[in-house]
């Protein structure tokens, strides 16, 4: 810029030697600008850009809070669903559990009721069987008897050829004590 | 003229005429008015027109305007609590300033906002200001404890008056720190863009030789870029310590 004209004392100063920094005559314009340039961002800033940023922080904040809540509500949803599936299984091994033993107690009285009436019948027959028995012994007795009361009139007969009747025999045998 | 390094920092009006005066002084359309310009109303875009607040996941331009505020907005909880975000504007404004400012003095032929002790003094001026304002609305005269530290009685001879010329040299370290790092890197810039024409146009082995310079220049315009970003950090974090000060005084929050 050294082409460019000098316009005031000030300017054709700045060409001269010197820090540049350091010459006032640049100083009201630079403070006049910077003022005007401040304010203009600060205004900015301050009325603008400052709430329109705090407000998307702001919305995204507390869309990303309403997130977490909804997920923690999820969360506790699923372990309520979780703890009632589980009461809700224990019951019902319990009850499963309570009439398994009630079918087992009722199919043990209803086996103790069947062994107890086999039983009785068991005795009944084996008395019955005893009786016959008794019957038939008394029957063989009588028969024995007989047999040797003809056993005995035979032998004499045959010993001495006498007959014997049946009722001397009978005396006979009685008499022997058989 | 061209290898004069500390041509770029030369405030030169664009506009031959002055567009007005104010007490008797001209004021110009400058080269720096118009960077000005471009820097507030690409920060005030950057921070506008990227952000849709429907979307839930933010675009990338959106992300970085995001960052950029919750960056300010964290820095001023971390020094001065919650009740330091009624500064919050005024500190994001600062930050994006000198941010923007230095960022678009690294592109070529542009003009470094910062690089001006005027620009940087005003801003310094006004934070101190800030600050002084805030102290007195909040504390009234108890402002001035500031200056009395808990100390015993006869320390305090020695302690008020350091208490006092650091306070007074605030405004003046907050403002040549960034002004310097802000020259010192672009003119370093300059005299190695310089070395690189010189030794290109010298001819022969000097002309290979000139690439050391242009690969330095690469490196130190990676580190200016780091010295961008730290030093609009480190004004406004010292801007939200003075206002810490003027908010709690001693006591920490």
């Amino acid at each position: 810029m050294s082409g460019a004209p000098a316009t005031t004392e000030g300017t054709e100063a700045q060409h001269g030697a010197g820090f540049p920094p350091f010459k006032t005559e640049s100083f009201p314009s630079q403070i006049f600008w910077l003022t005007v340039t401040f304010a203009f961002l600060f205004v900015v800033l301050w009325r603008i850009a400052g709430p329109r940023i705090a407000q998307a922080l702001a919305l995204r904040k507390g869309h990303i809070a309403g997130d977490i809540a909804a997920a923690g509500k999820h969360k506790s949803d699923a372990e309520a669903a979780l703890t009632g599936y589980e009461a809700a299984l224990a019951s019902a091994r319990g009850r499963a559990h309570a009439e398994a033993e009630e079918n087992r107690r009722l199919i043990e009285a209803d086996v103790e009721k069947s062994k107890a009436a086999a039983e009785i019948e068991f005795r009944e027959a084996a008395a019955k069987a005893a009786a016959g028995i008794e019957v038939v012994r008394a029957e063989a007795a009588k028969h024995v008897t007989k047999a040797a009361q003809d056993a005995a009139a035979a032998i004499v007969t045959r010993l001495l050829g006498d007959t014997v009747s049946p009722e001397e025999a009978e005396a006979a045998v009685k008499a022997t004590g058989a | 003229m061209a290898m004069n390094p500390m041509e770029q920092f030369e405030v030169k009006p664009l506009i031959a005429e002055p567009l007005f005066s104010i007490g008797g002084h001209p004021i110009y359309f400058t080269n720096q008015a118009l960077f000005m310009c471009v820097v507030v109303v690409s920060a005030a875009l950057f921070l506008t027109l990227t952000v849709s607040k429907g979307r839930l996941v933010p675009s990338r331009g959106q992300s970085m305007a995001e960052v950029s505020y919750e960056f300010v907005a964290n820095m001023i909880r971390s020094t001065m609590g919650e009740d330091g975000l009624v500064f919050f504007p005024f500190i994001l404004t600062l930050f994006m300033f000198v941010l923007f400012s230095n960022f678009f003095g690294l592109i070529p032929w542009t003009f470094t906002v910062t690089s001006q002790i005027a620009v940087t003094f005003a801003l310094a001026s006004v934070v101190i200001l800030v600050m002084i304002v805030t102290g007195f609305m909040k504390h009234g005269l108890g402002f001035l404890m500031l200056f009395v530290p808990k100390a015993p009685w006869y320390l305090l001879i020695l302690l008020v008056p350091i208490e006092i010329i650091s306070f007074l040299t605030r405004p003046v370290s907050l403002s040549v720190r960034l002004f310097a790092n802000m020259l010192a890197g672009h003119t370093l810039l300059a005299v190695f863009a310089s070395f690189v024409i010189l030794l290109g146009a010298a001819g022969g082995v000097l002309s290979v030789l000139s690439i050391a310079p242009l690969l330095l220049i690469v490196a130190i315009f990676a580190l200016e870029m780091l010295v961008s970003f730290l030093q609009a950090y480190v004004f406004s974090i010292l801007t939200c310590i003075y206002l810490n000060e003027a908010l709690h005084l001693h006591d920490h929050h």
